[in-house]
């Protein structure tokens, strides 16, 4: 028998959604019916988000008390190591998350633990286990396996792993956090800039508009369009730098990468290649420019060589009848 | 490092940098046999020869030289990429035609390229069969009406003639012969299409005039040689979009746009709140539109009075008082209302506005917000001393919004030489207000993108300097 230890992330009293992921990654490492998926969550308030927790996978669930509510580097590495030697597990799953970047690496290299960042893939190729990540700027797929190394620490990729439907009914129990000398103190929760927009990472039907829109005052039509469509309206570096749409809706190396997008329609997108680097992964991109020579097609799923207002005016009418 | 002095020197020292990119840039200047050694360099290993092929910032020249290539991989590369000049499309169609196997798939390239000549068109117009590259020269912008008449001439019974009569309907360059043609023979579609095309001939409208089809209807209710009495007709027309397109008409007379303004759906009346010849009747009834879409399109709408603006930029809905903000002729006293607004994207739009002052501008620096703050940085009216100390910002998008910045001084922006994203580095290379001497080490910048456009930047000197 053999643990799969998922470490659950949390900020602002909310469960973050790629625990659920995490829980779902673990779930396709079992080996054997005896195998366990034990979900560890830390923070002050540990014991309110065990309703939550009981998913569907979980085996389960430790709290572990802590004297800080929100992310602590030196709190969670110390809790994540003491669970690891207690527990044993094959696996330690993480997010790849800015909060694993603060303690993940240190804690595998301290105790010699096998390790892998940002891990898109993992899974058992006989007795071996190996995780799949980017290399050379996700241009090439690197297989990682560990020799030799009895527990595995791996940060794994958001909106991957698509979380399991269902509830279950884990045991709950607590576990001790060991004597530890934070270096930090949390102050105060400051919101990024523009932060009461949505989060354009976490939405999965994208309308995003770039140069080929013209003038600013056609962004509102397109805006309209987006919101009868049921779409997030986003946009390449150019609008945002006109300020013609928020920072926080680019799409790209400048901006973000749309990890849970599913359906992406780019409208008036050349295509750079910054731009694509923002949503390149997405399942289904429909891709409309007058250009039939334009980049963008390169990727699509959909092409549409025609004008985005003629595509407006149609997809509206569309919509409306 | 001193500044190269003259073509020789720079396509040396790119020589010497050993990078195909910084060679491809100083291509077109380089002397026979400079042009030899960049070549080797360029094309010496086929992984950069089929980089540069597909390089969508690749120069004209160096897709020339590679177009001599029998590599079949590099020849599809330079038929799809859109800086391959004419002449080397034009000897790429040559060469492909003289193969024993020549193939569909790379004539349909060179059928869609931008750059294909009128004589290649033709040709491919006149003698080939494929469907594909057919209706590739039907939408290619290149083509002129001579080309599109042979196309539907030669397959006026043909299974692909449905397809080359929508896409030359809708060729700007389609004739209005041929769109008569077309209208006499096309679906109702392909009518719709000539209706709205520029070159539609008066006979035509007046045809279509006794259509009842609404994609005719649509295209017709556009048209600005229509009478008041059709337009008046069209705009009691039961389709929105009918309605929307007299909206739109600029030779709709003030009763139409008055009937409008009160119309059962709200796309219509957002399309009379952006016209530019409203009454003020007309004004004051959108004023109070309870489409928050209408409202925004008229805060937007440069011809409305102080009263509209006042009114509005108390509206309840941020996308109304942010229409006000970005409105060009918003006057400045509403900007200093609006820029202590609790919405940030508000905020953000009196940061962009170039009417907002100096010392509004130095307040809205104190913002958290990053859009705010790339506003500021972006506007010409900022204090020089500010846009110095946004260049420090943490924030990229800040930092780009100074580069952005027409008003940005020389010394403003030398620190943003040596920022950590390549893009800002780029785009500083072009800009009038540095010196050559302060662009001259991104020559040798440590990202390609960034060495590429320095050398190509300066080898412009020698090519302005030799014509």
């Amino acid at each position: 028998m053999s643990t799969i230890l998922v470490i659950a992330e949390h900020r602002r009293n909310e469960l973050r959604p790629v625990t659920f992921e995490l829980i779902s990654a673990a779930q396709g490492l079992k080996k054997s019916a005896d195998d366990k998926v034990v979900v560890a969550v830390i923070g002050s308030q540990a014991e309110t988000y065990t309703a939550a927790l009981s998913v569907s996978g979980v085996d389960e669930i430790l709290t572990i008390p802590a004297p800080v509510s929100e992310f602590d580097p030196d709190v969670y590495e110390a809790a994540v190591s003491a669970l690891i030697e207690a527990k044993n597990p094959s696996v330690a799953l993480l997010p790849h998350s800015v909060d694993s970047l603060g303690y993940a690496a240190t804690l595998a290299s301290k105790a010699g633990y096998g390790f892998a960042t940002d891990v898109f893939i993992v899974e058992y190729q006989g007795n071996d286990l190996v995780a799949t990540r980017g290399g050379y700027n996700q241009k090439v797929n690197v297989e990682v396996d560990f020799p030799g190394k009895s527990v595995v620490v791996m940060t794994i990729r958001a909106s991957v792993f698509k979380p399991l439907e269902g509830s279950g009914s884990p045991t709950v129990s607590n576990f001790d956090l060991p004597a530890v000398q934070s270096r930090s103190q949390n102050k105060e929760f400051v919101e990024q800039g523009g932060g009461n927009d949505i989060d354009i990472t976490t939405v999965d039907f994208i309308m995003s508009i770039g140069r080929g829109i013209g003038e600013e005052t056609n962004v509102e039509q397109f805006r309209e369009l987006a919101e009868t469509a049921g779409a997030t309206l986003c946009c390449s570096r150019p609008i945002a730098d006109a300020g013609w749409l928020p920072k926080s809706r680019q799409v790209g190396q400048s901006g973000k990468v749309v990890g849970s997008c599913k359906l992406y329609v780019a409208l008036g997108i050349s295509g750079s290649i910054q731009h694509m680097a923002g949503m390149k992964h997405v399942p289904t991109i429909v891709a409309i420019n007058t250009d039939p020579s334009a980049s963008i097609f390169t990727i699509a799923k959909y092409g549409i060589v025609a004008d985005i207002f003629d595509f407006e005016e149609e997809l509206n009418s569309q919509l409306a009848a | 490092m001193r500044v190269a002095n003259s073509a020789t020197a720079l396509v040396d020292l790119a020589l010497k940098a050993g990078d195909s990119y910084s060679a491809a840039a100083v291509y077109s200047i380089a002397e026979s046999k400079q042009k030899h050694q960049l070549k080797e360099l360029m094309f010496g290993k086929r992984r950069d020869a089929l980089a540069l092929a597909r390089w969508e910032h690749t120069p004209a020249s160096v897709l020339e030289a590679l177009c001599s290539a029998s590599d079949d991989a590099i020849v599809v590369r330079l038929d799809k990429n859109q800086n391959t000049p004419t002449l080397a499309i034009s000897k790429l169609y040559v060469a492909e035609n003289q193969r024993s196997k020549s193939s569909a798939s790379l004539t349909v390239l060179v059928a869609q390229h931008r750059h294909a000549s009128l004589s290649v068109l033709k040709n491919i117009a006149q003698f080939e069969d494929d469907e594909a590259s057919l209706l590739a020269v039907s939408k290619n912008l290149a083509a002129n009406s001579e080309v599109l008449s042979i196309l539907l001439d030669r397959f006026e019974s043909s299974s692909i003639l449905a397809a080359l009569q929508k896409n030359i309907s809708e060729h700007p360059s389609t004739s209005p012969q041929l769109l008569e043609q077309l209208y006499e023979k096309g679906d109702v579609y392909v009518k719709a299409a000539v209706i709205g095309h520029a070159n539609c001939p008066l006979q035509l409208i007046d045809k279509a005039l006794l259509e009842e089809n609404v994609f005719i209807q649509r295209q017709l209710a556009a048209d600005k040689r229509l009478n008041n009495e059709v337009i008046s007709r069209l705009s009691l027309h039961q389709d929105k979009s009918v309605r929307c397109a007299v909206a739109s008409n600029a030779i709709a007379s003030n009763d139409v746009i008055k009937l409008l303004a009160v119309d059962e759906s709200d796309v219509v009346r957002r399309v009379i709140a952006s016209r530019l010849d409203l009454t003020s009747h007309v004004i004051s009834r959108l004023m109070n539109d309870q489409d928050v879409w209408v409202r925004q399109k008229l805060a937007r709408n440069p011809t409305v009075s102080f009263g509209v603006f006042d009114k509005l930029s108390k509206d309840l809905q941020a996308d109304v008082r942010r229409g006000v903000a970005r409105n060009p002729r918003c006057p400045v006293k509403l900007l200093h209302l609006l820029a202590k607004d609790e919405d940030y994207w508000v905020r953000s739009a009196v940061a962009y506005q170039h009417r907002t002052s100096k010392q509004l501008l130095i307040e809205l620096a104190d913002d958290t917000a990053v859009d705010v703050l790339s506003g500021v940085a972006n506007n010409p009216n900022t204090p020089q001393r500010l846009l110095k100390k946004l260049t420090a910002s943490a924030e990229a998008d800040v930092r780009r919004g100074v580069i952005l910045n027409p008003s940005a001084t020389r010394l403003t922006l030398l620190p943003l030489l040596e920022d950590a994203y390549y893009l800002h580095r780029l785009m500083l290379v072009g800009n009038s207000k540095l010196k050559d001497k302060d662009k001259w080490h991104l020559c040798f910048d440590p990202d390609y993108q960034v060495r590429f456009t320095a050398f190509k930047y300066f080898a412009g000197h020698f090519i302005k300097s030799s014509s």
